[in-house]
């Protein structure tokens, strides 16, 4: 660099040490990622521990730095400020190879590594270096041999404080935590990706519900941006990749699989995940994946045997109207006609049961139709084993609000039962020990709340051979 | 002015029963007035009998003087709901309506049917560390042993379904339904010794005289079904070769609440309900006309004295009366597809047994029963583990299965709560001699084994921890008051509102002690 150098190197023997020490650093800390490594590996623990201060030391060189202008743009007007700027600047750099150093200790302790971690790593030495040029170009701009420079490289270094600090925050919270909660339209001005999901496979079991439980627990260490044990789990193929310790997941053997393993282990184990404190997963989570493991860890699968996830209910329970005024009618009836109708719970809007287990065989279409009147306030009815035939379903249809029908052991065939398509509450249909068959309840695949329909012992589903 | 027939002040006083006051009120005034009637009988023998007569036929009340003979069963519906019909709803929409307690009296030794301790097996005859027991006081059955050797179950175990429960061998059935049920590892209770336990996880005191937990639902939620008692109570028939704990009708008493919300039994061998039959020559029209003239007498008596328990007698011997007909349907099996005696097994034929009973709890709940507790006895195996168990869990492991099973494919299990518990665990130390073949476990109140199904409860999963020696809880510990209380939050019940004045106390199920729903077993 010879010629370059001593073009732009000043004459003054002490100010020219100064550039070269400053220009040796630079060198240093560029090659520093060659020198040691970030291979991903744990060293030693002391080097975390010191390591782990990181977090709190870079808060020095970002409070300095922002000080740095405005104690210059105030110092226009008093020049003691100006005299200070100068000061806080070398501070701040001080305070950028502490974090920086500490920085390193913690990534090459802990073994981190992933596209952020490096990009975050760059953005500190870029910083550090940016705040040691402003620092050697500031006398040039209080002397005032040089405007542009300083205040230049100060906006350099300023914009790499903001850009490095974005990427830290995002190793620490997880890249959305700035924009899970922002705006719609902002992010769509900023063309933020919504919804970042793996690929579009849809309606499999890894997208719908795998990959959501690894999402919200497990990525913010295992993902892209920081790569825990050299461990992803933000995609399909990640997760079967596995990490440093070997496969997280084995087709078909949840015991020798790595990852659930390690989040059944009791929360204050060592190897416990998810790590630090952070809570673990559900029950039910934990279920779902050693099922996914146990049947094969497809990415295309749709259905696991034995697993039924009721999708959080698509409607609102919706409250029924208040029936307390029709009290006095509703006894009269129940007196006439023995079945009963009786309040869920003691608030009236979670509606009436019509309950006919005590006259079941005398309870046919007639009966029920009297009930029609009440029918907006009438979530369930149970007709069990009494003499309604398909006519009833003309009747039900008025029923609203209805959320579960009971026809088990009746007469009905199932013919009209297109008619309770309209009930949009319905959740559970028993229909048990009936003639029906399954071409009579193709009309009901239309029914999205309809979660659970019984055909225990009919035609459409026969009684199960013995097990013995 | 009208006067109750034993006051002594004719000129004075208002009428209780004519005042604009709350029902609740005059029934309980109604209440003293049998207190105040003892006296009243007390002074006829100082010489007061003269008046007492003259009082002649007052009547209490309007409302049941106008009450006519002709609408008994309604008036006896009337008044046994003085108490107020608001209390007589659940709190919030309930997810269970119905449930189904399978009690396991004798107290199940968890670590040989659910709580696996792989680990012991290497500790087998090792002393159990003081540090573990602590100063807890043990039995007298082997607070005097020399030591405390520690008895690695006998059963290997096995982990079944999605959620990878682990169960013992003992319970192949069991295992099929583990993502079904929601296994408690951590219940624990107070007591050490089968009878205050075994009041405790049924009445929430150790102490007799409390309603039992079907008792408050049949007083908190009211019946579904006119014909059948709103709680039943099936036992087990002995098998003698178990060690079998006497289990006494105290556990199905309404204690302090009226007695007709006391648990009925169905009996285990001949007549499911004995006399129910009319004898010959008594038709069912006589038996009518006998019932109504008794139900007169006993309404005058009412009426004479305001005893509620009059009532509870009048409503009795009606529902006796409905179940004559009702209960020869409910026990006819004949009509049962080939596919309930695939399920259940042969025993379920022969009447008395686990199997038999817990086809019965089904039908029970297919016919709008809202309390079914099935006992079986005989788990306090003390001695002869190896010997005892098998025989155990071969009458009852294949019932719970199927019990389980059939509600599911019916589509009761969605508004159904089937429970199965005992009223303590055994310990890990063998109770006297230990060998490789065989051992003997004592009472263990510090946790046990206990498991949720249906209505409500999130299936497949276990809640709680226990220490390596399945001695104490160590994570999420559930106590018998939590225990009822989840179960009542199931039923739309909030333990906290379920309540009754008595003794100068607002009773609850949970005891005064505060108790909590155990959130993470709800689904």
């Amino acid at each position: 660099m010879g010629a370059a150098a001593d073009r732009w190197l000043p004459q003054n023997p002490r100010l020219r040490r100064t550039w070269g020490a400053a220009l040796a650093l630079s060198l240093g800390l560029v090659l520093l990622p060659w020198v040691a490594r970030l291979d991903g590996k744990q060293h030693a623990n002391w080097l975390q521990f010191i390591g782990r201060f990181h977090p709190l030391a870079i808060h020095i060189p970002i409070g300095l730095l922002v000080l740095v202008p405005l104690l210059e743009i105030a110092g226009k007007h008093r020049a003691s400020l100006r005299e200070a700027a100068g000061l806080v600047l070398e501070l701040a750099f001080v305070g950028c190879l502490l974090a920086l150093t500490l920085g390193y200790l913690l990534a090459y302790g802990s073994g981190d590594a992933g596209s952020g971690v490096t990009r975050h790593m760059w953005g500190g030495i870029v910083l550090t270096i940016g705040v040691l040029a402003s620092v050697l170009a500031r006398p040039w701009w209080v002397r005032g041999s040089e405007e542009r420079v300083y205040p230049a490289l100060l906006g350099v270094t300023l914009t790499a404080l903001l850009w490095t600090a974005h990427q830290g925050g995002s190793l620490t919270y997880g890249s959305g935590y700035l924009t899970a909660y922002m705006p719609p339209p902002m992010k769509q001005m900023l063309l933020v990706d919504v919804i970042q999901r793996d690929g579009d496979a849809g309606g499999s079991f890894y997208a719908a519900h795998i990959h959501p439980v690894l999402d919200a627990n497990c990525v913010s260490c295992h993902g892209a941006t920081k790569m825990s044990g050299g461990l992803r789990l933000d995609s399909y193929d990640a997760l079967m990749r596995g990490g440093k310790q070997g496969p997280a997941i084995v087709p078909g053997k949840p015991e020798a699989s790595l990852l659930l393993t390690r989040v059944t282990l009791p929360p204050d184990h060592k190897g416990f995940m998810p790590a630090e404190g952070r809570p673990p997963l559900k029950p039910e989570e934990i279920t779902w994946l050693r099922a996914w493991v146990l049947q094969g860890a497809s990415a295309t699968a749709t259905n696991l045997a034995g697993i039924s996830i009721q999708a959080p209910k698509g409607l609102p329970i919706q409250p029924v109207g208040d029936y307390s005024a029709l009290m006095p009618e509703i006894k009269l009836m129940q007196q006439g006609l023995g079945a009963k109708l009786l309040q869920v719970s003691q608030k009236p809007s979670d509606g009436l049961v019509l309950y006919t287990v005590d006259v079941a065989s005398n309870f046919g279409d007639a009966q029920l139709a009297q009930f029609a009147k009440f029918a907006p306030y009438i979530v369930e009815v149970e007709l069990g084993r009494t003499a309604v035939t398909d006519a009833s379903f003309a009747t039900l249809a008025k029923f609203t609000n209805l959320r579960a029908i009971h026809l088990e052991g009746t007469a009905v065939t199932g013919n009209g039962l297109a008619k309770l398509t309209g009930l949009t509450q319905l959740t559970y249909l028993n229909l048990s020990e009936t003639k029906v068959t399954a071409a009579a309840l193709a009309p009901l695949k239309s029914m999205k709340n309809l979660q659970n329909v019984y055909l225990d012992n009919t035609p459409a589903q026969p009684a199960p051979a013995a097990t013995e | 002015m009208k006067q109750h027939p034993c006051c002594t002040d004719p000129e004075h006083g208002p009428n209780v029963m004519g005042l604009p006051i709350p029902t609740g009120l005059k029934q309980e005034w109604a209440e003293l007035e049998t207190r105040r009637c003892f006296l009243g009988r007390a002074g006829k023998v100082l010489g007061w009998a003269a008046l007492a007569s003259l009082m002649g036929d007052r009547m209490l009340t309007d409302a049941a003087h106008a009450a006519g003979p002709a609408a008994t069963a309604g008036a006896a519906a009337g008044m046994s709901a003085t108490s107020g019909d608001s209390i007589r709803l659940a709190n919030f929409a309930p997810k269970a309506k119905r449930a189904i307690y399978l009690f396991m009296s004798g107290g199940p030794p968890q670590i040989d049917l659910l709580d696996y301790k792989p680990q012991l097996q290497g500790l087998y005859d090792k002393d159990l560390p003081d540090s573990v027991r602590g100063q807890q006081q043990l039995t007298g059955m082997t607070s005097g042993q020399a030591r405390f050797p520690i008895a690695p179950s006998h059963w290997a175990f096995k982990q079944y379904g999605q959620s990878g429960a682990w169960v013992s061998d003992l319970l192949p059935y069991t295992g099929q339904i583990a993502d079904d049920i929601a296994i408690i590892k951590s219940t624990n209770t107070d007591a050490i010794n089968h009878e205050p336990a075994i009041m405790l996880m049924n009445t929430g005191n150790m102490n007799p005289g409390k309603p039992c937990l079907g008792s408050w639902l049949a007083y908190g939620l009211g019946s579904m079904n006119d014909n059948l008692p709103t709680f039943m109570v099936l036992q087990t028939k002995l098998n003698e070769k178990e060690n079998n704990q006497p289990v006494s009708s105290r556990l199905w008493s309404s204690g302090f609440l009226s007695s007709e919300y006391a648990g009925v039994g169905l009996r285990s061998a001949g007549d499911p309900v004995l006399y129910l039959s009319d004898p010959q020559g008594v038709d069912r029209e006589v038996r009518r006309q006998m019932l109504d003239a008794v139900n007169a007498i006993n309404r005058q008596t009412y009426e004479e004295l305001g005893d509620p328990e009059t009532n509870s007698r009048i409503s009795q011997y009606e529902m006796a009366y409905r179940m004559q007909a009702s209960v020869p349907e409910l026990a006819d099996l004949s009509k049962e597809p080939q596919s309930t005696w695939d399920l259940y097994g042969p025993d379920a034929k022969i009447p008395g047994t686990f199997a038999y009973n817990c086809l019965m709890a089904r039908r029970l709940a297919e016919r709008g029963v809202r309390f079914t507790q099935v006992y079986k006895r005989g788990w306090d195996v003390h001695g002869n583990v190896t010997g005892l168990l098998p025989m155990l869990c071969g009458e009852t492991d294949r019932a719970c299965y199927a019990l389980v099973t059939d509600l599911k494919r019916r589509g009761l299990l969605d508004d159904t709560l089937v429970i199965w518990a005992g009223e303590f665990g055994r310990t890990v130390y063998s109770q006297g001699g230990l060998t490789k073949d065989n051992y003997g476990r004592d009472h263990h109140p510090r946790c046990y084994s206990t498991w949720m199904a249906g209505g409500g409860i999130r299936p497949g999963i276990t809640y709680g921890e226990t220490d390596e020696y399945s001695y104490n809880v160590v994570k999420d510990p559930v106590t018998v008051r939590d225990f009822n209380a989840t179960i009542l939050h199931s039923l739309g019940i909030d333990h906290n509102k379920l309540t009754y004045n008595f003794q100068g106390l607002d009773q609850k199920l949970t005891s005064p002690v505060p108790a909590s729903v155990v959130t993470g077993l709800l689904a």
